[in-house]
């Protein structure tokens, strides 16, 4: 059986780290699980820290080698840089679904007022059986919903009232996960859970209103309340 | 470009021209050794490796002088504004301090999303030794950070 400092060890070596040992020691220890959602909070920071600024910085590269260089090294640069890059593109994990989420919810602040008034049920039955599923009514007032190109995909964006205020949910069905996810950066605080067979769940509140307990049991209500309709479970 | 390639040299370097360079020689150097890639599946490690090699040549042959960690925050100062979000500066200020054997694999688990097994392989290491300098990382990082470490265990 692990022991609180070997569990410590462990997460500080790999936050990721989803084994079953894990899991049942933080299931059972309640300063192994504050510690585990203060690191995963340092996480986000630090994954945030690391995605400097990088295409700038190419773009500047390239003004600098073309005051320095004829056209023609500039041309064989230029060629080399596309056609490696491309035939890598692929092999490179790419920015995070975290990160992918917070960007979207900046560029619809609308979404964010409290409100009691819900949106006309038939939107929200547009908007949910593009993606096949429904909604429970004790999910509480549902003030916004639109379908959002995301990543390539029509998914749904909601936005759920709730005692906390309110909170935005996305439904993924096109990004699965394995393993639940907390994040705290830019303004909004959330968390991505894994919807078995449905790829992923989106929940996301903004300021810091909410904390991450508050925005676990937000994102299980939600989750309790969706009805898939395609027969998958 | 793809600019994860560009963020894994700068914070190998910790210098943005320096990463360019490495990452366009690296790039030259791809080219010309395509041969040698048989399997497409394993581009990202055999491309992150050149790029290490690269960088290795580079700082032999050029005497780098020392890092003056205040400068390079300041030289970040610009996006970070425009991110509005300081609270990054102290975090990479954290990691401009951090040696870089332990700087490294973290870059490689959390930017570039290897696995232990992989960061061991890249750097030639034990599994073990892998985690222990994960597990070192972030240790010093959460402390530069002034984060609250009395649960974190001691070495």
């Amino acid at each position: 059986m692990m022991d609180c400092t070997q569990f410590r060890r462990a997460l500080l070596a790999d936050p990721r780290d989803a084994s079953a040992e894990l899991a049942a020691h933080r299931a059972t220890c309640h300063d192994c699980s504050q510690f585990a959602e203060q690191l995963m909070r340092f996480e986000a920071r630090l994954e945030r820290a690391l995605r400097v600024d990088a295409p700038d910085a190419s773009i500047r590269h390239v003004r600098r080698v073309f005051e320095h260089r004829g056209w023609l090294a500039i041309a064989a640069s230029v060629l080399v840089a596309i056609v490696v890059a491309g035939s890598l593109w692929l092999a490179v994990p790419g920015r995070t679904l975290a990160a992918d989420v917070v960007t979207h919810m900046a560029g619809e602040p609308e979404a964010w007022q409290t409100t009691d008034v819900p949106v006309p049920g038939s939107d929200l039955g547009a908007v949910l059986s593009n993606s096949h599923l429904r909604l429970k009514p004790d999910v509480g007032v549902v003030s916004y919903a639109q379908s959002c190109l995301f990543r390539g995909h029509h998914v749904p964006h909601l936005v759920v009232q709730t005692a906390a205020g309110p909170v935005t949910v996305m439904v993924l069905v096109h990004e699965p996960v394995h393993m639940t996810t907390q994040f705290d950066e830019n303004g909004y605080r959330g968390v991505i859970v894994p919807a078995p067979g449905h790829g992923s769940l989106a929940v996301l509140t903004r300021g810091e209103a909410t904390d991450p307990k508050t925005v676990d049991e937000i994102a299980a209500r939600v989750q309790n309340a969706i009805i898939w309709t395609d027969g998958a479970n | 470009m793809r600019p994860d390639l560009l963020r894994f040299a700068f914070w190998l370097s910790r210098d943005r021209a320096l990463a360019e360079d490495v990452v366009q020689e690296s790039m030259l150097r791809a080219w010309k050794a395509q041969d040698s890639l048989l399997d497409e599946a394993a581009a990202k490690p055999w491309f992150l490796t050149i790029i290490r090699r690269e960088y290795a040549r580079t700082f032999e042959r050029k005497r780098f002088p020392t890092v003056d960690v205040d400068e390079l925050v300041a030289a970040e100062d610009p996006e970070l504004s425009a991110a509005q979000d300081q609270d990054l500066a102290e975090l990479r200020a954290a990691l401009f301090k951090l040696p870089l054997e332990y700087r490294e694999p973290l870059v490689l688990q959390v930017l570039m999303g290897y696995s232990t097994a992989e960061i061991a392989r890249e750097l030639d290491l034990s599994n073990a030794a892998a985690l222990t300098r994960l597990f070192r990382a972030r240790k010093q990082l959460r402390a530069l950070c002034g984060e609250d470490t009395r649960l974190d265990p001691e070495e």
